[in-house]
């Protein structure tokens, strides 16, 4: 079918802008391909080519939109209403409409479906089609972090989850259409000639080859292989930078790393505990050492979030002081204090934070040792909370709900941490119902004040993003949020 | 002779159940499985969800009785379905063989034609630098480990010779040259070690045989001296090569299942590291028994091989 509306596009000579083969070189194939269940960067990489949502976050983290023209939000912050392109066709020819978008927002919602984005769309109380091109959300509360999260509904076609697996093939209405996986070889994408914004996408393919090793990918984007690796470790980018047919492009990440405590074993159940060893940690030390110097360090959100985050000099505790706090362990009953951090080994910058912090530690008279076991069970042993401690990425968002309700809140999602505190609970929920920015502004500010010392985290740096790029690719652009929507803008000579 | 095939192949057998036993419980014995892995860090989903899809994997039975169907499906040939992509764990091994067989055997011929011409030489010029040069190089070979001799061949490789296209995998009838050229430095790093190795003991075999009286009588009957090494002795020294080479085989498989990592080849290797970290037991079960039985069968060919290069040998 796919290759019969191509044929025919090719006939009637709409399909003329579109050459050249884009090579990426990433780490892993893409785990599944249903939209709605995967996790794993690798395949959202992949899917967000693929499938559009209803707008989507620009490089500056600003709204704009995608499958929705336009919005209207009602004064109360209880009713969105979304109007939707004209003329948005599938992959497989057939025009999408409002009954898609509600059809998409229900399968997330399904329990069966078992979809991560659920909780981002808990308040929505109901999704109705109005006409073909308008849908209104009713959600039970105001939500603000509601507009930016349907950039993740990804709008998918009922027929085809119907009939095929969804988890085999992929039709959305994105610039890029699904060609062949080869595994562990390579995804090939080719242009969507019917793809509603003009003149994209600017390539004709896509190919995202799947290379496990750093140091390979850094070789063939050396001489010529690849085109672009979206994603460039620091130490592997510092021996790119003086590669003349290569540039390294950098942006704020919103991930950041983390030592997170387990608060319901002894002594880390003491907050003063938990800002002592805030206090030993020097993360300029870590800054320097593991990322070299491609990164800042931040407290519970990203410095990306400029409107929003706190600087970290208004954080005491962010002063390394190890007599203060000797001092502070001592208070606690806590001088003699041992612990095991838990960490995992693929990951470089989890493994070199690991290290970092351990021998801080170490050096503070903190009888600290590193457990690394292989990442299957590092999962299991995070999500049961069998830790001390951890060392961890955690991902982030361009809402400040989006980072710390699910990770301090009682009922967070991955609050593993076991934190639970009554007034940080409320402050949480009444950040995500404001409507008015300044009020809003003024609950995150009193949050991070409060979670950044004696928080279950102490927050260390917040990676600069690297990607490396050949000469001769145009068009290029990093986003903060690691979406690769730039792509259809990409032009290779 | 034929009975003593007939008791190798049932010992062959043997081998491959206390494999199989082995492999399924040890992957048990690895925290988390396919489900959780599968579910990853999203811990909203239900707990009926996760006992609904464990039942559907089977997962949910005692041990004993996944080990049992297995088993039985083994007797019929079957390995059984991978989680992931529910396809036959055959079709999928099947996909990847011929790539980790084409690296292995390259790698192995390669070291044959390298490690003979130097192993002779060495043990012909024994005494002199040329020796002591080969011998210092078989040491280094021996001591550095393949991958990192892959990662800097790569990196020199394509620094000096950018359009040398060295990276990545196509397939052989598709464009030989592409797939020889691909091939042909993870096949060199692989190699080293066991030319190194062989050559070593192509070498000290070949100065022991050398002093033997057989030889001596040879010599003084009037040989040549390449008659002498040609004729007479290297089929003597092979014996110790031969059995080197069976043991440099699992050495040498398990190099490519790290090679193809390094070189972004999609063998064995590959899906062999991929299905541990996703707890595709199936996958990784099939995978490993057929290694098994690669292994296996490559020590049955090389005792079969010490009949026919020294006649004295018998079977029993």
């Amino acid at each position: 079918m796919q290759k019969f509306v191509l044929s025919l596009i090719l006939l009637f000579g709409f399909a003329s802008a579109q050459t050249g083969t884009l090579e990426l070189a990433v780490d892993q194939s893409p785990v599944g391909l249903d939209p709605h269940v995967v996790t794993a960067f690798s395949s959202i990489a992949v899917l967000s080519q693929i499938y559009d949502g209803l707008v989507e976050s620009n490089a500056d983290l600003a709204i704009e939109p995608a499958l929705a023209e336009s919005w209207t939000i009602s004064d109360d912050g209880l009713s969105y209403t979304f109007n939707l392109r004209e003329g948005v066709t599938f992959h497989n020819g057939r025009t999408m409409t409002a009954e898609d978008v509600v059809y998409s927002f229900n399968r997330i919602m399904a329990e069966e479906t078992g979809s991560p984005q659920a909780s981002r769309f808990s308040q929505v109380s109901s999704a109705e089609a109005a006409d073909d091109t308008t849908v209104v959300f009713t959600l039970s509360e105001a939500f603000a972090p509601f507009l930016g999260n349907t950039a993740n509904l990804s709008v998918v076609a009922s027929e085809v989850v119907e009939s095929e697996d969804i988890g085999q093939v992929a039709i959305g209405t994105g610039a890029f259409m699904l060609d062949e996986i080869v595994p562990d070889t390579y995804v090939s994408l080719v242009a969507n000639p019917n793809y509603y914004r003009d003149m994209q996408p600017k390539v004709a393919e896509l190919r995202y080859n799947i290379v496990p090793e750093a140091s390979t990918r850094a070789a063939g984007l050396r001489n010529g292989t690849y085109h672009l690796l979206p994603v460039v470790d620091p130490a592997t980018a510092q021996t790119l930078e003086n590669v003349n047919s290569v540039s390294i492009l950098r942006t704020q990440d919103l991930a950041y790393s983390l030592l997170g405590f387990n608060t319901t074993v002894a002594p880390f159940d003491d907050a003063r505990v938990r800002e002592a060893i805030n206090m030993i940690i020097d993360r300029e030390e870590i800054v320097e050492a593991v990322y070299f110097g491609q990164a800042e360090a931040g407290g519970p959100l990203s410095p990306g979030l400029a409107e929003w985050a706190v600087d970290t000099s208004e954080y005491s505790c962010y002063t390394t002081d190890v007599d203060k706090a000797k001092a502070l362990l001592a208070e606690a009953g806590a001088s003699d204090l041992s612990m095991e951090i838990l960490s995992f080994g693929t990951n470089k910058i989890v493994s070199d934070v690991s290290q970092v912090v351990l021998a801080q530690l170490i050096d503070a008279g903190i009888d600290a040792t590193l457990d690394v076991p292989e990442f299957g069970t590092f999962v299991q042993r995070w999500k049961n909370s069998e830790f001390d401690a951890f060392v961890s990425l955690n991902g982030g968002n361009i809402d400040p709900d989006g980072y710390l309700f699910r990770t301090f809140h009682s009922d967070g999602a991955t609050n593993v941490y076991k934190f639970n505190d009554p007034s940080v609970d409320e402050l949480l929920v009444q950040g995500r119902t404001q409507t008015d920015l300044d009020e809003r502004a003024a609950t995150y500010t009193s949050l991070q004040e409060k979670l950044a010392c004696s928080g279950p985290i102490s927050h260390i740096a917040y990676g600069t993003l690297l990607s490396g790029i050949a000469n001769g690719v145009e068009g290029f652009e990093q986003n903060p949020t690691r979406s690769l929507i730039s792509l259809r803008n990409v032009t290779v000579e | 002779m034929t009975n003593y095939i007939i008791k190798r192949i049932a010992d062959l057998v043997f081998v491959l159940f206390g494999v199989s036993v082995l492999v399924f419980f040890m992957l048990r014995f690895i925290p988390g499985d396919a489900v959780e892995i599968m579910l990853g860090a999203n811990v909203d989903i239900s707990v009926e969800r996760v006992e609904a899809l464990r039942r559907q994997l089977g997962l949910d039975l005692p041990i004993h009785e996944q080990y049992g169907q297995w088993f039985l499906g083994l007797l019929r040939g079957d390995l059984g379905t991978s989680i992931w992509t529910g396809q036959p764990v055959a079709t999928e091994i099947m996909a990847r063989l011929p790539i980790t067989l084409e690296v292995t055997l390259l790698a192995l011929a390669f070291s044959l034609l390298v490690s003979f011409p130097i192993g002779i030489l060495a043990a012909s010029a024994r005494g002199t630098w040329g020796d002591t040069i080969v011998r210092i190089i078989s040491i280094i070979g021996l001591t550095l480990p393949s991958f990192w001799v892959g990662v800097l061949l790569l990196y020199v490789v394509s620094v000096r010779f950018p359009s040398f296209p060295a990276i990545g995998f196509v397939p052989f009838l598709e464009d030989p040259w592409g797939n020889l050229s691909r091939l042909s430095l993870p096949v060199l790093a692989v190699s080293l070690p066991i030319i190194a190795s062989l050559s070593r003991i192509l070498r000290s075999s070949l100065l022991e045989v050398m002093n033997a009286d057989y030889i001596r009588t040879a010599k003084s009957k009037g040989l040549s001296a390449r008659t002498l090494l040609y004729k007479h002795a290297l089929r003597n020294a092979l014996i110790p090569v031969l059995t080197i080479i069976g043991v440099q085989m699992g050495y040498l498989l398990s190099g490519v299942v790290i090679i193809e990592q390094v070189f972004a080849i999609p063998g064995l290797g590959r899906l062999i590291i991929g299905a541990i970290s996703e707890r595709n037991y199936p996958l990784v079960q099939g995978t490993i028994l057929v290694v098994t039985l690669f292994f296996v069968v490559v020590n049955l060919l090389v005792d079969l091989a010490y009949a026919w290069i020294d006649p004295r040998v018998e079977y029993s």
